[in-house]
């Protein structure tokens, strides 16, 4: 409160004399870009009634009105549960396997020179791929199953996770690692108690970029290579001309990628509650 | 305390004193390019050990036997050549239109204030999932892919030059009108050097969008091209062949990212770590 007080004359004062802030200023950000989002959406619902579509293209059209009905009968006849599912498992297990394995390693990568100057180039060079191009090869090995898709969203999610924690613990504070050392700590006191701890953020911040991957991953892999999955029913609907059910998948999956960023987000204040505010915006 | 740079000195020095400063200065590219090799010889040695299903593995030799029949039958070339054609298109129609929104956005605050949303939720939102649809309305030509292309690549053009524009410091803009440079000189001077960092970077995010999209659009529906034939080898379980061409991808995503990398760092060297 008595924050934005002071702020708002510096402000002003280096607007060239602009009058101070109003209700409006304040409130016109968050109404322009809600309007404008709300424009597109009736833009959307009327374009068909406004300009005239040959019958032909209508078949590739849909309305937002049209897209909330489907998404409403998806969940109403539980149609949605079967594949979102089987997507979510596949997320959540290759998500899972990638946390398990890119904590340790980042750690032990950040810790020791010689170990990351050997793993660089592999990780430099799967980290620049884009995953899917082993899909085929890991249809050729898993199957069309779940497990290919699970490589899939690990391999995308390790790697951001990897860089994170790694540039988290290069960043941790040396002279701590040092005053902790001098009391007779192991290398693993020293990851346990300064490392960890002080990599939190980066790590976080890698997480929050996994998911996105991750969400990434299950969409490809569920395109190219699998028989059930929220994938799969949008690549089934857009061969069937039924638009309205892709934009309903792609709908639930930003809102699932959505739901977990947030979730991470909360994740993060709890646990950089303890830090001071400027270290933990890196 | 020295135990922080104890280490790295004392391992050179117990190989050879007059050397210390060659190793030393290299010690993490040789290391890596130890492992590479390492690696490769690995995967070669093992299968002198246990036997080599050729369906579903292959080994190095065999890999750049098969590379070096598609380099020489010259179908390389061609499927390279024909999925550069709407990498090229999508990718610097995403250049042009991300940075004009991006710098209409930065510059003009309502216009931010207004698309900032908008531009996050289609961000965020898995756009390649639009991909089937893309292809089923524009066909499996050039135009499907390189609009599959230019709806992933184009955003991390907006975002940044987007910042780029906000990033501009006015008092660098006030001392060159001060000191009575024209409106040239301001953009010359000040503006493109603050701006072009942000759309390099955001170039190197948007590469490795890009080339998904390329795989997205071949995996799909194509005849030809790098992505179509690693989708190929894979089932006709020409396994060689699908190993060479996945190598040849992962060296140009290399390559390219560490390009857009290595321009950062030789043309901006004032941003370096930030």
């Amino acid at each position: 409160m008595s924050e934005q007080a002071i702020d708002a004359p510096i402000v002003a004062a280096e607007d060239t004399g602009a009058p101070p802030k109003n209700l409006w200023r304040q409130l016109e950000p968050t109404m322009l870009g809600v309007g404008s989002i709300v424009a597109m959406l009736v833009v959307w619902e009327l374009f068909p009634h406004l300009v005239p579509i040959r019958e032909g293209t209508k078949l590739f059209f849909t309305t937002p009105s049209a897209i909330v009905g489907t998404l409403w009968n998806l969940f109403a006849s539980g149609a949605i549960w079967r594949p979102l599912g089987v997507s979510a498992s596949g997320f959540a297990i290759g998500l899972g396997l990638s946390i398990v394995v890119a904590l340790p390693l980042g750690v032990i990568l950040g810790r020791s020179k010689s170990a990351n100057a050997l793993f660089d180039p592999f990780i430099t060079a799967f980290n620049a791929t884009p995953r899917l191009v082993f899909l085929p090869l890991l249809v050729l090995w898993f199957g069309l199953g779940l497990w290919s898709k699970v490589v899939i969203v690990f391999i995308g999610a390790l790697f951001p996770l990897l860089i994170n924690t790694y540039e988290g613990v290069r960043n941790a504070d040396k002279v701590l690692i040092n005053v902790v050392r001098s009391f007779g700590a192991k290398e693993w006191d020293i990851a346990r108690l300064v490392v960890v701890p002080n990599s939190m953020p980066y790590i976080v911040a890698g997480l929050r970029l996994a998911i996105g991957r991750a969400i990434l991953g299950v969409v490809v892999a569920e395109f190219f290579g699998s028989e059930d999955g929220l994938g799969v029913m949008m690549v089934r609907a857009s061969g069937s001309y039924q638009v309205d059910v892709v934009f309903a998948g792609l709908i639930v999956f930003a809102a699932i990628s959505l739901v977990m960023t947030s979730l991470v987000r909360m994740l993060e204040v709890r646990l950089t509650r303890w830090r001071p505010q400027h270290v933990s915006e890196f | 305390m020295t135990d922080q740079t104890l280490p790295t000195t004392a391992v050179p020095a117990d190989d050879a004193v007059t050397r210390e400063p060659f190793l030393d200065r290299y010690r993490k590219p040789l290391l890596g390019a130890l492992a590479v090799v390492l690696f490769f010889a690995f995967w070669q040695a093992i299968y002198l050990f246990i036997p080599l299903n050729t369906l579903f593995m292959s080994k190095p030799s065999l890999i750049f036997l098969g590379l070096w029949d598609l380099i020489v039958t010259g179908e390389l070339w061609h499927d390279l050549a024909v999925s550069a054609q709407p990498f090229f298109i999508g990718f610097i129609a995403a250049v042009f239109v991300g940075v004009a929104i991006g710098i209409v956005m930065g510059w003009r605050q309502r216009v931010g204030y207004a698309l900032d949303p908008l531009m996050t939720v289609f961000y965020a939102s898995p756009l390649v999932a639009l991909a089937p649809l893309v292809v089923v309305f524009f066909g499996v030509g050039i135009s499907g892919k390189a609009i599959i292309i230019f709806l992933l690549s184009v955003f991390p053009f907006i975002f940044n030059a987007a910042a780029g524009v906000r990033a501009v410091d006015r008092l660098l803009i006030n001392v060159v009108r001060s000191l009575g440079g024209t409106e040239k000189d301001l953009y010359v001077k000040v503006i493109i050097p603050s701006v072009l960092p942000y759309i390099v970077a955001g170039a190197r995010i948007a590469i490795g969008r890009a080339l998904v999209g390329v795989l997205v659009g071949e995996f799909f529906a194509a005849s030809e091209g790098i992505g179509y034939a690693i989708a190929k080898f894979g089932d006709l379980f020409a396994i060689d062949k699908m190993f060479a061409c996945i190598l040849v991808v992962m060296v140009i995503a290399v390559i390219l990212t560490e390009g857009f990398r290595w321009a950062e760092r030789a043309a901006f060297p004032w941003r370096v770590g930030q």
